[in-house]
């Protein structure tokens, strides 16, 4: 088959799996099955286009549909930067709806008709905006999926929060979407076209003639993809819609769909930008955002107490981490190739990583919360001994993000920060931007090892019976957490496959994969000959396990016996409850010093018109009039019957009389 | 940089095994400085050590089970130790490479991660408060840390630390090495954990922090990986940032550095024996300014000072 009748067969079976579990909505279970059935096919066609598209064997360019008159056309190709999103997204699927088999069943009043079948309709339509090369059906499957995915983030209809963030995220991501028609529109008028290729020339040559219009286009296009990729101020949307979202969507949300903002930064600005006079100043633009969302992001986040908002604000101090990469990738690629593909690659590879261990940790904090019902971090404590396998994956990807070596967020973020220094001795401004990374890397541990300390730690509550949640939602978990350890002593691995679709996306030759990432044990970056940064995670994985090891003979070495105590707390008896250190007492000081961070602006939130509101219910001005009518008019009926037979033999008398003087008035 | 596997391997093993062997006898050193200072006798120099042998045969008594928590100890010496062969003793950092400056920052706040994981797994609510300020420590002293290192960075042009290192040895001092070294010399009195910074410990008011719960060879682990700690960041500022004289003999090198280091934690002592604690929000106040003062020597550093 060919790839595109691959990703055909792809999204075909995702529509009929979203039609099957439609019908089968009723037995939430099998509906889950069911789904997860034909995402896990979808899924491995998905990564047969991957695996073709990083070989050899890539095919060019096909056409499926042509709309010459609009000068769009619905192609279709998979290079190795789809290829490489598609990898996460496929991923990403597959793990979601396998935990949410078990997870949605606890939605005993909703029904499952608007997950599953929804839920199936958004994965294709991620495939399809990484696929098509056309701007006009981009922005069809675009709109798809923030339409599905608004739709998924208001699942609960009942709940009014769930209701108020899905009208934020509806609002905010249309605005977005605006952004990038006007912006396309700019294009077509200039070349006629839609296709990729095309808009960039004309980009290219707007560049040229008129800046100033240029620069206003590519504006449009950085606020819709930063909107989506959730890039303060217009990441708002996120910590609102993250939390309400039933928790397998939640990690499709951190993990995927904030992902296809930043495929669309690399796809139009690692594309257009790094070959022309523009890159630096729009370089130092993005990494400047960047870093001012990683920074306000998470110390934001240090200072929630609810689970879910946490790792949503830290979803924007991440994607701050990629921005900065991808930033300093494109002001110096021209200048110095290694750097700028070192930065862009360590980009990507923190996107891949990012999908790995948010979503490993929303559907920790999922777990969590289909067992205790709680969400709030202060009234939680001491899972772990009853939840191993969630304490201890929550805990692995809790490592990962903060970046503790050797996991996988330090090897991404290694990456980043040692472009950014390496680039910052020709830019300054660089170097604190590498700083603030690396602070703010050291204040995302912080409010992890709170959430560890407050949500899994410490003495259990008595009162409260947990136990470890189903097999379903224990191992999408587990996989993630693997998958965290895997690509961190492995870096090399993935980075290769990276390499190939930083090359790919971006218009200047990047050093092979052998100069730019070194041997099969260590990542070794050499530019011109000498090396610059050099990174062994076996080394240093080793090491620190050998030297683990001598540490615990040597504790081990008197020979001293162990035994189980009680918890002193100052002589007097209290209860586990009592003496918790509650999450929102952790790093108090530090959290006052940066209180007026993230500032809550109180703007009156556009309500729904209330005039179109009731033109839409049609319930309001025709069924209930309506209804009400002929009620009234069958109580006035129901009057004469009275349930007495003479007054019933009555009426038939005078219905007879009556009947009897009707036709003997026609006859007569 | 290029030295041979064996040589890094025998020099990670000298590193390894100073700062074992020799942190007890600094750290002894520095007891008997602060008991003169207050007029007292003092432990003899031995202590430490005594100390160290008497915890490993203690009962070991736990307020908690699982695996995590029964391998903290091990992984904060462990961490600590990986952080010496990241240190250079005379000569480039026996396990070093181009880019192990931001591996050593990282790895420098791991031992603090299995520290302060304990401390939340242990249940005291006294361990609690005192992993807490922990992390606002780390929070306030890295960026120094960072800061300074970057700086280095900047002068050599490298991200190694052997590269830093030779790179100041050949030059000379130089004024943004000058202030990074201050300021990190102001940072080592945090991470030794001495006052007026020993906050997170805190023994008359929160009755050892994070380590209330910890007894026997659980707490000599950690008493030694803290000893440890604080002889491998003196080592790391006299011999990145002060490496003169620089003598390219390996061995006298070394016992130099040993001497330089063991000097600067005498001052750091006579600063812990003269001082009272700061409460935590001044202390992050004061490593603030210190950090902000070092990003002077930064552009310094940046304009070829």
């Amino acid at each position: 088959m060919t790839t595109p009748e691959l990703l055909a067969v792809a999204i075909a079976v995702l529509l009929a799996g979203a039609a099957a579990s439609l019908a089968l909505a009723r037995r939430a279970r099998l509906a889950g099955w069911v789904s997860t059935a034909f995402v896990a096919a979808a899924a491995a066609a998905i990564w047969v286009v991957v695996v073709r598209a990083f070989s050899s064997r890539a095919e060019g360019e096909a056409t499926v549909l042509a709309l010459p008159d609009l000068g769009a056309r619905l192609s279709v190709v998979v290079d190795p930067l789809s290829a490489f999103f598609l990898a996460i997204v496929a991923t990403i699927a597959v793990v979601a709806t396998l935990y949410s088999v078990d997870y949605m069943t606890h939605f005993a009043g909703n029904t499952l008709a608007k997950f599953y079948p929804i839920l199936l309709v958004f994965f294709a339509a991620i495939v399809g905006v990484l696929v098509v090369s056309d701007f006009l059906f981009f922005l069809v499957c675009w709109e798809l999926m923030t339409l599905t995915s608004f739709f998924l983030v208001t699942f609960e209809r009942e709940n009014a929060a769930s209701q108020r963030a899905g009208w934020k995220y509806f609002v905010i991501t249309h605005a977005a979407t605006l952004c990038m028609v006007v912006a396309a529109l700019v294009l077509w008028r200039q070349c006629g076209s839609f296709h990729f290729g095309d808009l960039l020339a004309a980009l290219a040559q707007l560049l040229a003639t008129r800046p100033l219009l240029a620069h206003t286009v590519l504006g449009l296009l950085f606020i819709g993809f930063a909107t989506k990729a959730g890039v303060l101020p217009m990441g708002d949307w996120l910590p609102d819609a993250h939390p309400v979202a039933p928790s397998g969507m939640s990690a499709a949300l951190s993990g995927a769909l904030v992902k296809l903002g930043i495929y669309g930064l690399v796809r139009f600005f690692g594309a257009l930008l790094p070959a022309s006079a523009a890159a630096v100043g729009w370089g130092i633009a993005i990494a400047l955002a960047g870093t001012a969302s990683l920074f306000v992001g998470t110390l934001t986040a240090l200072r929630q107490t609810d689970s879910k908002r946490l790792m949503a604000f830290h979803t924007i101090g991440q994607i701050g981490y990629i921005c900065l990469g991808l930033g300093v990738g494109i002001a110096c690629l021209r200048t110095a190739p290694t750097l700028g593909a070192l930065a862009i690659v360590g980009a990507l590879f923190h996107a891949a990583n990012h999908a790995c261990f948010k979503a490993c940790l929303f559907l920790g904090a999922g777990a969590v919360l289909y067992r205790t019902g709680e969400r709030d971090m202060n009234r939680l404590g001491g899972l772990a001994a009853a939840m191993p396998l969630t304490a201890g994956s929550s805990t692995v990807a809790s490592l990962a993000i903060a970046g503790v070596p050797p996991l996988n967020g330090f090897a991404s973020k290694w990456l980043i920060v040692a472009a950014c220094l390496l680039a910052g001795m020709a830019q300054p401004l660089f170097l604190i931007l590498g700083l603030v990374a690396m602070f703010i890397s050291l204040a995302t541990l912080a409010s992890f090892l709170k959430v560890l300390g407050a949500v899994f730690l410490g003495q259990p509550n008595p009162e409260r019976r947990v136990s470890e949640v189903p097999a379903t939602m224990a191992a999408a978990q587990v996989v993630l957490a693997a998958l965290c350890v895997l690509l961190g002593v492995l870096p090399f691995w993935p980075l290769r496959f990276i390499r190939d679709a930083a090359a790919a996306s971006v218009p200047i030759a990047v050093p092979s994969a052998s100069e730019l990432l070194g041997g099969p044990w260590g990542l070794a970056v050499t530019g011109g000959g000498a090396a610059l940064a050099l990174w062994s995670p076996l080394v240093v994985a080793g090491g620190m396990v050998v030297l683990a090891f001598v540490a615990y003979g040597l504790q081990r070495a008197g020979g001293a016996g162990r035994r189980e105590v009680a918890v002193w707390t100052g002589g007097e008896e209290h209860a586990a409850a009592t003496v918790r250190y509650a999450a929102s007492s952790f790093y108090l000081p530090f959290k006052h010093a940066f209180a007026g961070i993230y500032p809550r602006i109180r703007w009156r939130v556009p309500a729904f018109p209330g005039g179109l509101r009731r033109a839409f219910d049609v319930d309001a001005w025709a069924y209930r009039p309506a209804a009400r009518l002929v009620e009234r008019a069958a109580g006035a009926v129901s009057r004469s019957h009275v349930g007495v037979p003479q007054v019933y033999l009555l009426w038939i008398v005078v219905g007879a009389v009556a009947v009897v003087a009707i036709v003997l008035g026609l006859v007569g | 940089m290029t030295t041979a596997p064996l040589l890094a391997l025998a020099l990670a093993l000298l590193n390894v095994a100073v700062a074992l062997l020799l942190s007890p006898l600094v750290e002894g050193v520095m007891r008997k400085l602060k008991a003169i200072v207050h007029s007292r006798q003092g432990p003899p120099l031995t202590q430490p050590y005594l100390d160290l042998l008497k915890l490993l045969g203690k009962e070991d008594l736990r307020t908690t089970g699982g695996l995590p928590y029964a391998l903290a100890p091990a992984l904060t010496l462990g961490s600590v130790l990986l952080l010496a062969t990241l240190v250079p003793l005379g000569a480039a950092p026996p396990l070093g490479f181009a880019g192990d400056l931001i591996v050593l920052i990282y790895v420098a706040a791991t031992s603090a991660v299995a520290l302060i994981l304990t401390a939340f797994a242990s249940g005291s609510p006294y361990a609690a408060v005192g992993g807490s300020r922990e992390m606002m420590m780390l929070l306030s002293v890295e960026p120094v840390l960072a800061v300074a290192l970057v700086v280095g960075a900047v002068k050599a042009g490298t991200l190694s630390v052997g590269g830093i290192l030779a790179w100041n040895a050949e030059h000379g001092p130089t004024i943004s090495m000058a202030i990074a070294a201050v300021a990190l010399f102001l940072a080592l009195q945090a991470q030794a954990g001495k006052l007026p910074f020993d906050i997170p410990e805190a023994d008359q008011e929160i009755m050892g922090g994070p380590l209330i719960e910890q007894s026997g060879p659980r707490l000599a682990v950690f008493r030694w990986a803290m000893w440890a700690k604080q002889l491998i960041f003196a080592l790391l500022l006299v011999q990145v940032f002060v490496p003169w004289p620089h003598l390219g003999v390996v061995p006298l090198d070394a016992v130099l550095t040993l001497v330089k280091a063991l000097a600067v934690l005498v001052l750091v002592g006579v600063v812990d024996a003269v001082n009272p604690r700061l409460r935590i929000e001044q202390a992050m106040g004061y490593y603030m300014r210190v950090a902000l003062s070092a990003l002077a020597a930064l552009a310094f550093a940046v304009i070829g000072m």
